[in-house]
Formats: structure tokens, sequence, C-alpha cells
């Protein structure tokens, strides 16, 4: 029967299976596998999914059955649906599945960044990819991709990666990134940047300790920063550790965000916006403890041998510290050096507590000079250690301006096309979050494009102009409302006439269709014109 | 959007999967320009197209104007979600859609 056909490959069976396997065909297919089984066996059964649509829990049980006789048994090429059936339903943990990627090469593509877990290329003009160092990375790139998500949802500019793809035998993360440049970049070419580098960088870090991020959502670096110092109990003076671990836990809960490696390599200027990438590291917690991985990234790891900053951020030792110190003067917003000291020093324990424990772990006390470099940490350590009585701060993260404040459910940003895909995220995670129908969720996007488009090409005409998109869940009946505000030249897009749409190919015109599709697929279109403002809202019901 | 082009003879094959939007629209407009000519059957499979918007329609209104006039053009695999955008603003009545 054709839903299933066996074949050897390297050895083992091999059994596709395709179409819909359900109660009316399981028996069938089971029989028609097991015939194939019975001249070709082997324990190494694989499932080819790749042609499977539908399986239903007749089908599933079929596999169960199959994997009792074969326990190395393990299914292939799962598309998108499957997969979900597969994952709901626990097969995904009682056994291997790979799901189907498509498969990118890096052969030749430029290298633009580096980071702890992975390497990031440019793929082509505007799309690059992190490819993880670890095979079974998918976890991370999951973990990473939702955080993201959650993060430009509260309002923080950054990349969201928008396909999982196979690198050779690992897998990467795609990500629209166009002409990005790193600051690491701008400060090693252009060292009279400095200025505006240090203003951009700071603000963006108060923007992020700004935000507010719902308890469990990421994880906390308090508790992290315990286990450091527990872990370092079996190295340093009893007394020095538990004081390392007294003034960790007297620092209050915190649930704002953290970056967790904000260093000049992870910050992109894209046009003339800035992003963040790397987001695998997100918590929240006090900012002292993003202030310790600040202090590490720029002196710390350098503090031994100078040239290992230069290899990692490009620019060398003297550029980072200078770098350093001006973020710290800005984000404090002082000039006095005896507050920065302080500051600085109650950020060092936590970094060298964090440094000595990562190198410890790596087999530092096997190698001469990381042990020389781990006394050197720890020395610095202890003397701080006996001067230091709490590891808090306070610190006025207001922004300049006060209008740059927004809350999750409205982002504004520049009206350009090359916007669209942040405008695109930031909506469907809303409705991937309320859980709207496929159907409903593609009308709406089609919709938003086409508003947010119209007011990227004409609004404005040559000059630029922001735009605001705003997302609002509204109960009884259930109803997404999105609003489009911008201040361009008045224009109403619902007065426009429709097209015809039972014309010809021939006698239809190249445009149009876009406001009439909007108009058709939503509940309702509604515009007005007020305080120099066009105000458009869109509602659907769901 | 990813595009897989297969040509043979006078026929030409566009596998077109992921979004048809406005940035993705003219990468395919310009596929369609640079291997159209000469072409008298014209297949584009969508089995693998999550989402089109208007941008992606004009480019198919502009491929099929060009296709009248010299053979047929041809949609396949069509998923539910797009199907009703073709219905919505009438181009199932335009497009051949198998």
């Amino acid at each position: 029967m054709k839903e299933v056909t066996g074949t050897i490959r390297d050895g083992s069976p091999v059994i596709a299976l395709s179409g819909r396997i359900d109660s009316g065909n399981a028996p069938q297919a089971e029989a028609a596998i097991q015939a194939f089984l019975a001249e070709h066996d082997g324990s190494d059964l694989v499932i080819d999914a790749e042609d499977l649509e539908y399986i239903s829990s007749a089908g599933l049980r079929v596999l169960l059955r199959m994997r009792k006789s074969h326990s190395g048994m393990r299914i292939i090429n799962a598309g998108t649906e499957v997969y979900e059936i597969l994952d709901m339903t626990g097969f995904t943990q009682m056994m291997t599945v790979e799901r189907a990627y498509r498969v990118i090469s890096i052969e030749g593509c430029e290298v633009i960044g580096q980071g702890a877990n992975g390497t990031i290329y440019r793929i082509d003009g505007d799309n690059v990819v992190k490819v993880y160092n670890n095979a079974e990375a998918l976890d991370e790139i999951q973990h990473e991709r939702e955080v993201a998500r959650l993060a430009l949802v509260l309002g923080i500019p950054t990349a969201i990666s928008y396909d999982v793809v196979r690198v050779g035998d690992s897998y990467g993360s795609v990500f629209e990134l166009l002409d990005a440049r790193s600051f690491s970049l701008i400060l090693e070419e252009q060292p009279e940047k400095m200025d505006w580098c240090v203003k951009e960088y700071v603000d963006l870090l108060k923007k992020i300790h700004r935000t507010e991020v719902r308890r469990g959502d990421l994880p906390d670096m308090r508790e992290t920063a315990i286990g450091w110092a527990q872990y370092l109990k079996d190295y340093l003076p009893a007394e020095a550790a538990e004081k390392l671990e007294k003034l960790i836990r007297d620092i209050p809960e915190d649930q704002h965000m953290l970056h967790g490696d904000y260093h000049t390599k992870n910050i992109q200027l894209t046009g003339d916006e800035v992003l963040l990438i790397d987001m695998d590291t997100l918590a929240v917690g006090h900012p002292v403890f993003e202030l310790a991985s600040m202090y590490n990234a720029f002196i710390g790891f350098g503090e031994f041998d100078h040239d290992r900053v230069t290899r990692f951020m490009g620019f060398d030792y003297k550029v980072a510290a200078e770098f350093w110190h001006r973020s710290l003067e800005a984000y404090l917003n002082t000039g006095d050096e005896a507050t920065i000291t302080q500051v600085e020093n109650k950020a060092r324990v936590i970094g060298y507590a964090r440094m000595i424990r990562r190198s410890i772990r790596r087999g530092g006390m096997d190698d001469p000079d990381k042990k020389a470099e781990i006394e050197m940490w720890t020395k610095e350590l202890l003397g701080l250690l006996e001067t230091e009585d709490s590891l808090v701060f306070t610190v006025n993260l207001d922004a300049e301006n006060d209008d740059d404040e927004k809350d999750g459910s409205e982002i504004e940003l520049e009206a350009t096309r090359d916007n669209l895909p942040k405008v695109m995220a930031f909506v469907e995670e809303h409705l991937q979050q309320i859980n709207c129908p496929m159907k409903a969720e593609m009308q709406i996007a089609v919709a938003v494009e086409e508003i947010f488009i119209n007011i990227a090409n004409y609004a404005y005409g040559p000059d630029k102009g922001n735009a605001t998109v705003r997302v609002e869940v509204q109960e009884d009946p259930v109803a997404v409302v999105i609003t489009f505000i911008d201040q361009g030249v008045p224009y109403d897009p619902v007065a426009k006439a429709d097209p015809d749409v039972t014309l010809s190919a021939e006698e239809r015109e190249i445009g149009g269709l876009g406001i009439f599709m909007v108009k058709q697929t939503m509940d309702d279109v509604h515009y007005e014109y007020q305080d120099g403002k066009n105000i458009l809202t869109l509602k659907k019901e769901l | 959007m990813n595009i897989e082009k297969k040509s043979e003879e006078k026929k030409l094959e566009l596998l077109v999967s992921g979004r048809l939007d406005t940035t993705t629209a003219p990468e395919l407009d310009a596929c369609l320009k640079e291997s159209i000519d000469g072409v008298e059957e014209l297949t584009m499979d969508f089995s693998d197209l999550e989402y089109i918007s208007s941008a992606g329609l004009r480019v198919l209104l502009s491929a099929q104007k060009t296709m009248n006039k010299q053979g047929t053009m041809t949609i396949t695999g069509v998923g539910e979600p797009i199907m009703e955008i073709f219905e919505v603003t009438g181009f199932t009545d335009i497009l051949t859609i198998v």
C-alpha cells in the first residue's frame, strides 16, 4: 500500500510513511511494515516522516509497537504538524525525533560575531546565521528564540530569529540583520565615535534595567551567583567564602531585566538603529550583576593578559578600560570618581567570583599561566571582601526623554520598509500569546503589512517619520484591535474605492488590492485624523 | 523566502517557500523577469509557502499577464490560508490553481 515504503539505507531498514495514517488505514500500514521487516530486519529502524501529513492515535499505537521490537527506532524528517503531534503525545521524550530542517552552507561566509555559544556568519546582504557550537543545540536555540521574543515584546530592540536550519552537523538560527556593524568594530575603526557609542550603549543598558519581567519568565541572577559563591567554598578561606555568599544573599531580589553578556560585540548598529544580539543570557536581578559581567568583558578577562581583550574585542585594553570607565560614569550619572570606584568595587566582587569559578571548572589550576591568573584574581577578591560590606547601590535609570518609555503592547519605530519584520514579529508574538487561529493570524498579518507599508511608502513623502503600532485584545467577543498612528499627510485609506475583483487579469490594475484585502478580512476598519495624526484602527473578531 | 528553480526546454517550475511579502516579493519578481522569456509552461509550487501579502499578489498578477501572451501558468499546492487570500481578492478567477 502506498502509505508505507520500505528501503534499506546504510544497512538499516527505513520505513517511509506518507499521507495520512489514521484508524482507517493503520492496520494495513502495520501489516505492510511487518511484511517488509520480516524480510529485512535490524534493530536500528528508521521511520522517515518526510511525506507524512497526519498521524492519528491509531497510527501512533503502530509506532509504539514497532518501538517495542526495535529499541533503537528513531523518527526523522518530521514536518511541523507531525512534530507537534509527536511532541504533544510525549513521543519526542520517548525516542529520537528529528525535525525536517532546511540545510544551508556557510562555506565562504564572513564571520561577523562570535559569542560564547556560537559563531555568527553573514549569509547574504540581509541575513545572518548563528551556528551553535554544540550539535545538540536545538534546546538552546529554542530558549534563545523565546527570550528574544519576550524581550522584543517588552520593548527591547533585538533581532528575532525567523528560521532554524541545519548547518553541517550542527544547527543554526537565522536572523535578518541589514548591514550590521558591531560597536566593537566601530570603536576599533572609528575611535572618534567613542562619545556616541558610550551614550547609545548606556541608554540601551538603562532601558534594559528599567524593564520589569514577570516572575519566573527569566532565570534569577542572584540564585546563579549564590551558586558561584558556594562553588568557591572549596577554594577560598572559609571566612572569605562565607562573607561572599552573605554579600550576594543580601542583594535584594529584583525582577528587572539583565542582558547578562552586555559587551560591545553584542550591540549592533543597523541603519541608524541599535540592536542587541546574543540574547540567551537574559536574566533578572539587581544591576550589580550586569556591571560585574561588563567589568569582566572589558577589564577582568584582560587584567592578567592584556592581549586577550584585543583578541576578543578587536580594540586594545586601553580603549576597553576607557570605554568601561566612561560607560560607568554615564550609567551612574556622575563625574565623582569616589562614587564610580565604590560601585566598580561592588561589581568586581561578583566579577572575580564568577571568573575564578569558571577558570577552575575549565581546568585552570592545571595550567601554570591560568593558575597564576586565578591567584591574581583571588588576591583582588580577598582584598575586596575585607573592605566591602554591601554590594548594593542605587542608580537613577530614568531615560533622558521620557517619551522613549513604552509598554509591551505598543511599539514606535521609524516608518520604513526595513522595519516591517520588526512590526510583524511584534504583532505575531501577541497573536501567538492568545492562541489566535491560523487563518485569522494570517489575515491580521496581511492587514498589518499592508497598512504599515502604506505608511512607510506614503505618509512622510521623501522625509522620515515614525509610526506607532498598538495591539490590544478585547474580550466578549474576543477580538484583536490594532491601531496605527503616524503624523504624516492626512490620508484615509478607507475612502479609497474598491478595485473590481471580477475583472480578468488583463483588465486588472496592479495596485489597490492591499487596502481592499484589509477591508474584506477585518471586521472593522476605522480611520480618523486627530491632532495632526492619522489614526487607523483594525478590528478582527476571533 | 526561498525559490527553487527547475527549467527544462520551454517549461519552468518554481518552488516558492517561506514568506512572500513586501520584503521578498521583488526577489520573486526579479527571478521571473530573468527566466520567463520563451517559457510556455510556468508552474509555481506553493506547497511550502506560508504567507502571501498584496505585494506577492502583484507579482503573480504581472506573471499571469505575461504568461497569457506566451503560454500557461499553473499554481499548485495552495494551502487553505493562502487559498482564502486568493478567494477574497478574486484571484481564484484569474489564476489557474490545481
